[in-house]
This record gives structure tokens, sequence and C-alpha cells, in this order.
């Protein structure tokens, strides 16, 4: 298959992408607002062209541990879900990030807590960059705001999460899981084979073929001095990917007098509130965090220079605005505005929020 | 007569037996007693005998075998409580030539993993799934399993379990029997050397299943736990014989592999 210009759904765009980045297996369980990822792999048949596997598990909790499993091999896998269903998930997602395992996870983003609704939403900032599950650890966390970045993230999540060995999360909400948009779709690549599986992931549990030493795939170790050693390992690790692989998009943010920083779809609404702003001379900037987590901190902190005030806009009650908040450490003022129950803000009820809680305030 | 050294006896001429090459030189964290020593060596001997070593992965479980990754020679993935099906499903369909086999306990199989377990045997995965039932949780101290007999004292039944407070115990394996993806299942136990010998039959025929593609192919053992049991070895060979094997009779329960 050659680049293709298409129009689709960020859920079909994923499946699409998944195909031809050359992913080896998807693992899922339907769950509004992402099931066409799942029905759109059925539909298009990838065994019988690329090779990659495709099951409906019987949960969430089994799908992530296929994802778990087939991961310890060193093939490219990945599962997807939405809020209820990747509560589900934090325990194979906490296994694999103790195991070192490479591994893509989409979150499509819908209300809580609980069953919540179907609604679009971005309440799961905290499950997704605080840790989820249990222990110390982070996902290497996107947030795509277009349709293209979800067909483009497919592929760098699954880069970064193989560089480092560590999962890496797709964190969409809603919006961008549903709306359809122009994408470009990448050329076919092919899938690794076997052999090359086998150089490339020189740990993986996947027979020790030639004689060579088994590997174990583990996340256990009872000796603390040991454990101590891994969660070293594990944050020095952490430490390298917030150095190298920081992501964010900047709009307009040298000559702004106040910023929004939003993630996702949401930044979208801010950029049209930055134009509705400077209709009436406010000088608006936008910061857009691209990965969550590593956290751009520094880039909000040299951008907050001199700036009167930071509006921070989620589609939650202010959850990345304590990481906004950390990074310019009281600088400036820093407020939040946000709906729920799946409600989205216009570009004018932003611009209403700039003003009242930071400009006239 | 002229009299024998040692030399004479013990050479290669009059060797019977010899521990498999995959089995560790390591000591075993099992108390003394416990079934899973003896499971281990049978797994080990048969991996070993059908050629399997370079395509076996192993799922191991938590519960007390959590560690048999140290001590069979193959390749292994540590799942989380239960998820040993969902796991070698994976593993098994990423990898169709492999050879790939859950070890679960009776908690891990029959209680926290019961969906992952009766799922993946429902889909006919070819897989081998060992389930080691000594109905009590031997990790943890002696709590009750699903597969606890009524009457049974553990640390969560102190006074014996009773139907009215903790339910029946669960006999998953007769359940896997009435699964179309199954294509063997059998319970066996490793108290005897005739029951030794019966149960490494049964676990090569589950291999050959998985290799020949045919499906999900599950081997009980039952087994003691004289730890969990606060019995003696020889008291608790003797306790399952007559509590255990009346409950979870031993032979075959369905072969459609003949």
């Amino acid at each position: 298959m050659k680049e293709e210009v298409r129009l689709m759904k960020g859920n079909e765009a994923i499946a699409h992408a998944a195909i031809r980045y050359g992913c080896d297996g998807y693992f899922g369980y339907p769950i509004t607002p992402q099931s066409e990822v799942l029905e759109t792999l059925e539909e298009l048949m990838p065994w019988e062209t690329t090779g990659m596997v495709v099951l409906q598990a019987e949960s969430e909790v089994a799908a992530i541990n296929m994802v778990y499993g087939a991961a310890s091999t060193g093939k490219a896998v990945m599962t997807s879900s939405s809020s209820p269903g990747v509560s589900l998930k934090q325990e194979g997602i906490s296994y694999m990030a103790g195991a070192s395992l490479p591994a893509l996870v989409l979150n499509v983003m819908r209300g809580g807590p609980g069953l919540g609704t179907i609604q679009p939403s971005q309440a799961d900032y905290f499950q997704a960059t605080k840790g989820g599950g249990h222990g110390d650890y982070h996902l290497i966390v996107l947030a795509p705001s277009t349709v293209q970045e979800m067909v483009d993230f497919v592929g760098l999540g699954f880069d970064l999460a193989f560089k480092y060995r560590n999962p890496a999360m797709i964190l969409a909400d809603g919006i961008v899981g549903q709306m359809m948009e122009k994408v470009v779709l990448p050329e076919q690549r092919k899938r690794r084979t076997e052999e090359e599986i086998r150089e490339q992931c020189p740990w993986a549990a996947n027979g020790r073929v030639n004689g060579r030493k088994r590997n174990v795939i583990t996340s256990l170790e009872l000796e603390s001095s040991k454990m101590e050693e891994i969660n070293n390992m594990l944050q020095a690790r952490y430490r390298e990917i917030e150095n190298n692989e920081t992501r964010w998009e900047e709009i307009d943010v040298k000559d702004a007098d106040y910023l929004m920083v939003a993630f996702g779809s949401v930044a979208r609404i801010c950029d049209k509130a930055r134009e509705l702003a400077a209709e009436k001379g406010i000088k608006v900037g936008i910061i857009r965090p691209i990965t969550l987590w590593p956290f751009p901190t520094k880039a909000i902190e040299e951008a907050a220079k001199g700036k009167k005030g930071i509006l921070v806009v989620e589609l939650n009650a202010g959850q990345m605005i304590e990481d906004v908040r950390l990074s310019v450490h009281d600088s400036l003022p820093v407020e939040h505005f946000g709906r729920m129950g799946g409600i989205i803000p216009s570009p004018e009820e932003v611009v209403n929020a700039l003003e009242e809680k930071i400009i006239n305030k | 007569m002229q009299e024998m050294e040692i030399k004479d006896i013990i050479c290669e001429e009059n060797k019977v037996y010899s521990k498999p090459e995959l089995l560790e030189e390591v000591h075993m964290h099992y108390c003394p007693g416990c079934s899973h020593g003896v499971i281990h060596k049978l797994l080990a001997e048969v991996i070993q005998e059908m050629g399997l070593t370079e395509k076996t992965v192993g799922i191991s479980p938590v519960g007390c075998a959590v560690f048999a990754y140290n001590y069979i020679d193959v390749d292994w993935v540590e799942a989380a409580h239960g998820r040993a099906p969902a796991v070698a499903t994976a593993i098994s369909r990423l990898w169709p030539d492999n050879a790939v086999f859950t070890y679960q306990g009776d908690g891990d199989m029959s209680a926290i993993g019961t969906a992952e377990s009766i799922h993946a045997a429902n889909r006919g995965e070819n897989i081998v799934m060992v389930f080691v039932n000594n109905a009590i949780y031997g990790m943890t101290g002696g709590q009750m399993a699903p597969t606890t007999l009524i009457g049974q004292k553990t640390a969560t039944t102190p006074y014996g379990r009773r139907v009215d407070l903790n339910g029946h115990p669960l006999e998953i394996t007769n359940l896997m029997a009435i699964l179309d993806g199954t294509c063997y299942v059998t319970r066996q136990a490793v108290h005897t050397p005739a029951a030794v010998r019966k149960t490494k039959a049964a676990l090569k025929k589950a291999f050959e299943n998985a290799m020949a593609k045919k499906g999900t192919s599950v081997v009980e053992v039952v087994a003691t736990c004289n730890s969990g049991w606060k019995l003696t070895p020889e008291k608790a060979n003797k306790w399952m014989e007559e509590n255990m094997f009346p409950k979870y009779p031993l032979g075959d329960l369905k072969n459609t592999v003949e």
C-alpha cells in the first residue's frame, strides 16, 4: 500500500495506521467511544495481508495481558479502550512498566467517574501521567489533537516504546476519536521477521534458540537491594526520556501577554479563542503539550516569563493545571477553565473565562 | 568373591536415571513433600525428550510456582495473577510454531483467572494448561482456595469450609472438559511412581496436541501442600488419597485426539 489521502474518523485512522506501521497484533474489547478501532481492524482483515493478529478478548483485563504476553516476545502489539476499560488495564500496564516491555495503549477518553458518560472528556490525565496502576512508573503519553496525529502517534508511540523499552500511551479525547478529518496514511511498512525481532530484542522470551541463555520476563524481585536497583534503573530511564523526548507546540507565544495551555482537541478550541481575543486586542499565545509525560515543564517556564497570566483549559475539573503551576512556581496567576460531563466549551466561553479569571481579576 | 568397589556400582553402564538437563542445578524453594518439584521435573523431561527446548515458552503464575522460571531452563514469562492463559494466547498466536504452556495453581486457574482460563480453553488456543490443584493457597500462608474441600480447615476457614458461608468446591477441570475448544482434559497426581509415569504421559500428549494445533489441553495434577495442610509429606499423600480423590477423581475427562 502506497501513501494515501483519506477522510476518516480518528478511531478508524488508528486501525489503518497500526496495519501500515507493521504492527504485529491488536487485542481489544469493545467500549464506546473507541469500538471503531477493533471494528475497522476486523473489517480490514490484516491477517490476510500483513499477517497482523487481531483478537477480540473476553475483557479489557485479558486484552492488556495478551499485550503483555506478546510484548514479552518482542512483537509490536497494542490495545485500545476508553476510560472505564483503561482502569481495568492498569494492572497489566503496571506489569509492563515493571518488566520493561514496549507496547502501545490507546485511551479514547470519555467522562467519568464510574461508568460516567460516553461523551468526550480529558479526565484521565492524572491516571495517564501520574501512574494509574501501582508502583513508581511512567508511561510515555502522547496527546493527539488531530486525526493526522492519531495516525502519526501510532508510529511515534511504537518507536519510543521500543527505543526505551517502556509502554507508551496515546491519550486521545473522545472528540479526536470520533471526528472525521482528512488524513495522510503512510506507506505500508513490512512487519519484522522473527529473525529481525530476535536480533533487535535479545531480551525477548520467544524460545531460546541456538543454545542462548533463557530469557525471563518478570517484574518480580524479592531481594530489596536488587529491587531498588531495578527501581533506580527505571528512574534513570525516565530522566533520559524527559531529556530527549519532551514535545510541545507553541503558537504566538513570543508577543503574547497571556498564555493558554491546553492539550488534544481543546488546544484547537483555544486556537480559535486566540483569534477571537486578538480581535478584542488581547494578545494570547498557546502552548500545547504533545507529550503529557514527559511534561514540557521547561518550555512553559520559559514561555511564562514576562506574561501576565495563564489559563489552562481542559475537559476536566483541573488536572494538567497542577503540572503547569509546578512549572511556573507561582511567578504569575494560573487559572483553570474546564467543562465536564461531555460538554465541549465554545471559543467564546474560553475568551470569557480568560477575561473573568485572569484579565479582569 | 572379590569385594565390589563403589566405582563398580556407580558407573555409566548401571545408570537407570538421570536428571533432565533442563532442570537447573539449584535448590528449589518448595517445601519438602510438595508436589511442584516432581511436576517441574516431568515438564523438563517432556520438553527435553520432545526436542522442544528452543521452541518452548512457559508462563508462570502468581502463587508458589511463581519462581518456576528459576528451575526449568526454557524461556519464561511471569504473568499477573490469573492472567497466564491470556499471556499464553497472545504468544501462541504470534509464534504459532512455539510450544506454549501455562503453569497455574488453583487460585490462579479457578479464582482470579477463571475468565481467562475458560476463554482461552474455549477459543481452543493451541496451548498446554498445567493446573496444580492442592486445595489451598500455599504462597500466601494457607488460605481457602476455590477447590478447598467442604470441612477442610484453612487460614480463612479456621473451622472448616462451609457451603453456606463459602460455597462449593469448584471443579474447573470438569468445566474445561465440556468446552468445544479443549481436545484433551485429564486429572492426574504424582504421589506414587505409577502416578508420576501417568502424569508424564499426560504432559507429553498435551504438548503433542499443542504442536499439532489440536486445541487446548488441560492437565490437572491433584497435589499435596503438606505445609498448608499441616501434615507430614507421608500423611499428606494419604489425606489426598482419602479426601481429594473422591472429589477430584483421577483419569481422562476428555480425549478427542486418539
